[in-house]
């Protein structure tokens, strides 16, 4: 394939992306949230009672079919490969602290770009940080930051994460005692499961197959003066936009918008923190999902690690709200940063050695 | 010829610029071909004789290589295949 119809991929992957973020919002989910991988992620968490914030209680079937369609698809392919064992306490601080990043803005670098399409101008603030963090972990790339290398495993090994959603997915539909759902808040709303679980598979192959990453873009822009990578995220913001002006579900400002709060900061650093993190990582939180679905057990750490970063954000109040950052939130991101940078540069210098 | 070599860290493809094995030619990184491979990570694109083979890689940093045909790819080394 050609850097061309490479692009095109992207481009129109983007844009269907988009809409269907769009969609899920008129179907149900939450404003600007048709997808968040940070978001959904913390409420599945919070479904199995792992954190009691009870108002993002919710199983989110779009997780499960990000995973499960990148799966299939990478299966049909022939492009799923089995391996991991590269650093794997190390994935699971990153992922940690990517969600304390991404929970201090509020939402993933995916829900950034459906805010700011849905004219949320305080994700301007995160977009920034986001670029800034992804700036400084390419310098550390730059300067030879390196996880250790992953190696083959086996096809179950590589499998179980999967399996796994399919396991989620029986509790959601059987909806046993003790699975939570939100009575109210964001937790409450979602487009029903099966619309959700169909547009998590349509997602998760279109990611897979476009190879799409947030990251990515402004990685390889900030490393090699071209990302095709980019043109997709702007793509997704042409997307929800598009279906946002067409439905009234575009209402720019600061004040009054939907799950965000208006510290600039915080949204700034939150995503900063997010960036950074994501690159030392190899992905952002979307491509760490469609990573697992592909194979990679070392992504499926980092998810791991986004999850129990949700878990502890909420029962150590660590998240922020539409009121603004707490302090402990703020102590968490900065520990974030000191911890990111460590890695970084024991990192380094391991690879320079 | 062109050859494509992707690598398990963009470290790796760093070190693969700066000292070439014997017989690698005008070295540049870019985002690794979508065709290629799924991983979103950095690639060296180089020249090289039409014979050229590759088998030693002490520092375990190279994936694989490929020479670019014109109508795909064919496979000079994989590590995967070493294991």
């Amino acid at each position: 394939m050609n850097s061309v119809s490479e692009k095109r991929v992207l481009v129109i992957a983007g844009l269907i992306i988009g809409a269907i973020a769009g969609f899920l919002v008129l179907a149900g989910n939450p404003a600007n949230m048709g997808f968040c991988i940070a978001c959904f992620i913390r409420d599945t968490v919070g479904g199995l009672g792992l954190h009691r914030a009870g108002v993002v209680q919710y199983i989110r079937p779009e997780i499960i079919g990000l995973i499960l369609g990148a799966y299939v698809l990478s299966m049909i392919r022939g492009k799923h490969e089995s391996k991991g064992g590269s650093a794997p306490i190390t994935r699971f601080i990153l992922g940690f602290f990517v969600m304390i990043g991404c929970l201090m803005f509020l939402g993933c670098p995916t829900r950034m770009i459906l805010r700011i399409g849905g004219g949320d101008w305080n994700a301007l603030f995160g977009l920034g940080g986001f670029a800034a963090g992804v700036g400084v972990g390419t310098f550390f790339l730059k300067k030879g930051y390196a996880l250790q290398r992953s190696y083959v495993i086996s096809k179950l090994e590589s499998s179980l994460m999967p399996i796994g959603q399919i396991a989620l997915l029986i509790l959601l539909v059987a909806a046993p005692a003790f699975i939570f759902f939100s009575q109210k808040g964001p937790g409450s709303m979602h487009a029903p499961w099966l619309l959700s679980l169909v547009a998590g598979l349509v997602v998760g192959g279109l990611a897979q197959f476009s190879r799409m990453c947030t990251v990515g873009g402004f990685r390889d822009l900030f490393l090699f003066k071209q990302s095709p990578l980019l043109l997709g995220y702007i793509a997704i913001l042409i997307g929800v936009f598009a279906v946002n002006i067409s439905f009234g579900n575009f209402h720019p400002g600061f004040e009054g918008q939907p799950i965000a709060h208006t510290d600039g900061l915080w949204n700034f650093l939150g995503m900063g923190l997010a960036g950074f993190g994501s690159v030392l990582l190899g992905g952002c939180p979307l491509r760490q999902l469609i990573m697992t679905g592909e194979g990679s057990s070392d992504a499926a750490v980092a998810v791991l690690g986004l999850a129990a970063g949700a878990a502890f954000a909420h029962n150590f109040g660590l998240a922020a709200s539409g009121t603004g950052p707490t302090a402990n939130g703020q102590i968490a991101v900065a520990i974030g940063f000191v911890v990111a940078f460590i890695i970084a540069i024991v990192n380094t210098k391991r690879a320079s050695a | 010829m062109k050859y494509i070599a992707t690598f398990y860290s963009h470290f790796g493809a760093m070190r693969f610029k700066k000292e070439p094995p014997q017989g690698v030619h005008n070295v540049v990184l870019m985002p690794v071909p979508r065709d290629l491979s799924t991983s979103c990570g950095t690639s060296a694109v180089f020249e090289a004789d039409c014979g050229f083979t590759f088998s030693n890689d002490p520092q375990g940093e190279i994936d694989q290589i490929v020479k670019v045909l014109g109508c795909g790819y064919e496979v000079v080394y994989d590590s995967n295949f070493l294991r």
